[in-house]
C-alpha cells in the first residue's frame, strides 16, 4: 500500500516535472497568459476537488493534489488566449464529472483531461482551435487579435508545412500550447518511460499505429514526410505521452496496453485522413476507454486464474508431502511393530548386556543355518556384520570376554578415569582458589 | 394515515418517476433542452398517461398479463391521436422536432409498466391522486432541465435572451443531458438521503421505545 502510494506520488511528480518544463516553453512564446492560464486551472481544479471531496465526506490529503496534473494537461491543450471562465468550466467538468462521480482517483474511468477537452471541443470549438502565432503575446485580461487556425489543420488542407525542422522541433508553429514543443516532448516521453511513470506499451502502441499507417498512406507528398509532420501535428505526441500512456487507464501489462495504443493511433490517423477532424486523438483516447476497461477486466481475470493454478499447486504438493509422510510414518510403525513381534522376550539383564542378545542371535542362526527368530543380525545392528565374518577364536575370545585387548583397554581405561578424576580434583580445586581471590 | 399520504406524494419527491426510478428519461434527455420542447412533452405525456392508465383501470384484472399491455398500449395510442393533433396546434413545429420521442410517449413506463406493479394494486380514489403525483413528478424535472440546460446553452429561456457570459453549448446535446441529469440524480439523491437520516432517526427511536 504505502509502495503504490510511493509510486503514485513519484509519478505525479515526474509529470509535473514534464508538464512544468512544457510549460515555461509556452510562457517563453505566449508570455505570462499561458502561465496565468495554467495557473487559473490548477487552482480551479484544486478547489473543485476539495469541494468534492468534501462532499463526498473524505479527507483532502496531499494524494488529492494528482488533479493538479490533469489541469496542467488541460491548460497546456488550449490556446494561449483561452477565455479562464471556459478554461475553469473546463477543470470543473474534469474533477467532478469525469472523475469524481466515477468514485475518485482510484476508480477512474476516462482520463479528466482527455474527458474535458471534449466537452471544450462540443460546446466552444470555436475558442478551442483559434490561436495567436508565437511570439505574440497577449495581456492576461486583454482580448486577442490576429487569430489564426493551428499548423494542424493547414497541414490537413494543404498536405504541407512551411517551418524548417528546427521551428518544429522547438514548438515555432501555432497551435495549443504545450503540444507542439516537440523536442521537449520527446524528451518528456524518454524520461517518462525510462522511469516507468507512463505505460510504455500504450505510448509506442500508439505512436506505432499513427506513424505506421502515416507512412503507408500518407498524407504529405512523400511518406517521410507524412511521418515528419504527423509526429508534430494534432496534438499526437502530447496526447500519446499524457492521455493514452495514462497508467491510471491504460491496461497494466505492455503486450495489452500496446494494442489498446495501437487501436487509438489508427483509428485517429484514419479519422484525421478521411474527416477535418482537428485532434481527434484525444477524441478517440475517450472513446476507447471501453477497451482499456475490458483488457484490465481481462488482466484481473488472468492473475486470479494465476493465482488460484498457484494455490491449488500448492496445495498439491502439500497433500502429497503428507502422503508421503504419512506412508513413510506407517512403513516405520510398522516394520518396528513387525521386529518387535518376531523378537523374542528379553530380560531387562539381558537387555542391559546386548552382547549376551548378540552372542544368542549369532550361535542360533550358526546352529540351524538360518537367521534366528527370522531376523537378518546384519540389518539390525552394522556390527553384527563384523561379528558373522570374524574367525571362531576371535568369537569365542569375544563371547568369553577374557580378550587381551579388552583386558588391556579396561585398565587404560581405570587408569584414564583415575587421572581425569585428578584433573578434574585439581581444575576444581584451581576455580576455588580464583573464586576467593576474586 | 401518514403512510397512505407519503404514499400518494412518494411519485411527486420522495420515489420520483425520473430522478428516483429513472423512468421515461430519454424525452427528458434528448428533448427537454428547450423550455419550449419541454412544456409540449409536458402537456402531451401528462394527458396520454392519466387518461390511459384511468380507462386502463377498468380492464378486467383477469386476462392474461400479455393481453392486458396489449390493450393499454391500444387505449394509450388512441389517446395519443387527439392529443397530437392538439399539439400540432399549440405547439407547432415541436412534435416534428421531437420527432420519434414524442409517439414513444404512448408507451412509457407509467403505462406499461407501473400500471400492474403500481397503480393497480391501490384503490381508485388512492390510485389516481398517486398517478397525478407521479406524472407531476416528472413534469418538474422536465421543466426544470429545460429551463436550466436552455440558460446555459443556448443564453434564452423560453426562446428570450437573457444575458448569459459564457454559453456551454454542449449541454443543448445528448450527451449533455446524460450528464446534467446525471448530477440532478445525484443531487436528488444527496437530498434525500439527507431527509432519510431523519426518517432512519426516528425510525429507529420509535423501534427502541417500542422494545
Amino acid at each position: 500500500m504505502l509502495k503504490e502510494k510511493r509510486n503514485e506520488r513519484q509519478i505525479w511528480l515526474d509529470m509535473i516535472i514534464t508538464l512544468l518544463t512544457l510549460e515555461v516553453m509556452a510562457y517563453f512564446y505566449y508570455g505570462l497568459r499561458a502561465a496565468f492560464l495554467a495557473g487559473v486551472c490548477a487552482a480551479v481544479s484544486a478547489a473543485a476537488e476539495f469541494i468534492c471531496l468534501r462532499l463526498m465526506h473524505k479527507d483532502f490529503t496531499a494524494d488529492d493534489l494528482t488533479c493538479t496534473s490533469d489541469a496542467l494537461i488541460i491548460a497546456l491543450m488550449l490556446p494561449a488566449v483561452m477565455n479562464y471562465r471556459i478554461a475553469a468550466i473546463a477543470c470543473v467538468f474534469a474533477v467532478t464529472a469525469a472523475k469524481n462521480i466515477f468514485g475518485g482517483r482510484n476508480n477512474m474511468i476516462f482520463s479528466p483531461a482527455a474527458a474535458a477537452y471534449v466537452f471544450m471541443m462540443t460546446s466552444w470549438r470555436a475558442q478551442l482551435l483559434q490561436f495567436t502565432e508565437p511570439h505574440v503575446k497577449t495581456g492576461l485580461f486583454e482580448n486577442a487579435g490576429n487569430l489564426v487556425s493551428s499548423a494542424s489543420h493547414s497541414f490537413k488542407v494543404t498536405g504541407k508545412l512551411n517551418y524548417t525542422d528546427i521551428e518544429l522541433l522547438m514548438g515555432n508553429f501555432s497551435g495549443p500550447v504545450g503540444a507542439v514543443s516537440i523536442l521537449l516532448l520527446l524528451v518528456a516521453a524518454a524520461i517518462l518511460i525510462f522511469r516507468r511513470d507512463i505505460s510504455a506499451g500504450a505510448f509506442i502502441g500508439c505512436m506505432g499505429g499513427i506513424l505506421f499507417l502515416a507512412y503507408f498512406v500518407p498524407m504529405a507528398s512523400t511518406p517521410w514526410l507524412s511521418v515528419k509532420y504527423t509526429l508534430v501535428t494534432n496534438m499526437n505526441l502530447f496526447a500519446s505521452i499524457y492521455i493514452v500512456s495514462d497508467k491510471r487507464i491504460a491496461p497494466k501489462r505492455n503486450y495489452y496496453a500496446f494494442f489498446y495504443g495501437l487501436l487509438i493511433g489508427a483509428v485517429s490517423y484514419i479519422l484525421v485522413l478521411t474527416t477535418v477532424k482537428e485532434n481527434p486523438i484525444v477524441m478517440v483516447s475517450v472513446l476507447f476507454t471501453p477497451a482499456a476497461l475490458a483488457f484490465k477486466n481481462l488482466e484481473k481475470r488472468i492473475e486470479l486464474a494465476k493465482a488460484e493454478q498457484e494455490e491449488n499447486e500448492k496445495a498439491a504438493e502439500q497433500e502429497a508431502n503428507k502422503e508421503a509422510e504419512e506412508e513413510s510414518q506407517d512403513y516405520e510403525l510398522n516394520a518396528e511393530t513387525d521386529e518387535e513381534a518376531l523378537l523374542p522376550e528379553v530380560s531387562e539383564e539381558e537387555a542391559a548386556e546386548p552382547d549376551s542378545f548378540l552372542y544368542e542371535l549369532l550361535s542360533e542362526t550358526e546352529e540351524n543355518e538360518e537367521p534366528a527368530y527370522g531376523i537378518d543380525t546384519a540389518e539390525i545392528i552394522p556390527e553384527a556384520e563384523e561379528f558373522l565374518y570374524i574367525s571362531e577364536d576371535e568369537t569365542e575370545e569375544i563371547l568369553t570376554g577374557n580378550t587381551e585387548e579388552t583386558a588391556g583397554q579396561e585398565s587404560e581405561n581405570t587408569e584414564h578415569s583415575e587421572t581425569d578424576e585428578a584433573e578434574s580434583d585439581e581444575e576444581n580445586a584451581l576455580n576455588k582458589e580464583a573464586d576467593e581471590d576474586e | 394515515m401518514s403512510n397512505s399520504r407519503s404514499s400518494v406524494f412518494d411519485g411527486l419527491l420522495r420515489e420520483n418517476t425520473v430522478l428516483s426510478s429513472l423512468l421515461v428519461i430519454s424525452p427528458v434527455i434528448m428533448c427537454g433542452d428547450t423550455l419550449r420542447n419541454a412544456e409540449a412533452l409536458v402537456y402531451a405525456f401528462s394527458v396520454i398517461t392519466f387518461f390511459s392508465v384511468m380507462i386502463a383501470s377498468f380492464v378486467p384484472k383477469k386476462l392474461p398479463y400479455a393481453v392486458k399491455i396489449i390493450i393499454y398500449a391500444v387505449i394509450s395510442s388512441l389517446i395519443y391521436i387527439p392529443v397530437r393533433i392538439v399539439t400540432q396546434e399549440y405547439f407547432p413545429g415541436i412534435v416534428a422536432r421531437i420527432g420519434i420521442y414524442f409517439p414513444l410517449l404512448a408507451v412509457n413506463s407509467l403505462i406499461v409498466v407501473q400500471t400492474e406493479t403500481k397503480f393497480f394494486r391501490m384503490k381508485k380514489l388512492k390510485m389516481t391522486f398517486s398517478l397525478i403525483f407521479s406524472i407531476l413528478g416528472f413534469d418538474a424535472v422536465m421543466l426544470l432541465t429545460a429551463v436550466i440546460r436552455e440558460l446555459l446553452a443556448y443564453g434564452t429561456i423560453n426562446s428570450k435572451v437573457v444575458d448569459m457570459h459564457t454559453l456551454i453549448s454542449g449541454l443543448g446535446m445528448p450527451f449533455g443531458g446524460f450528464i446534467f441529469l446525471g448530477l440532478m440524480c445525484g443531487l436528488y439523491r444527496k437530498i434525500r438521503s439527507m431527509a432519510g437520516y431523519e426518517d432512519n432517526k426516528v425510525r429507529s427511536e420509535e423501534n427502541v421505545s417500542g422494545n
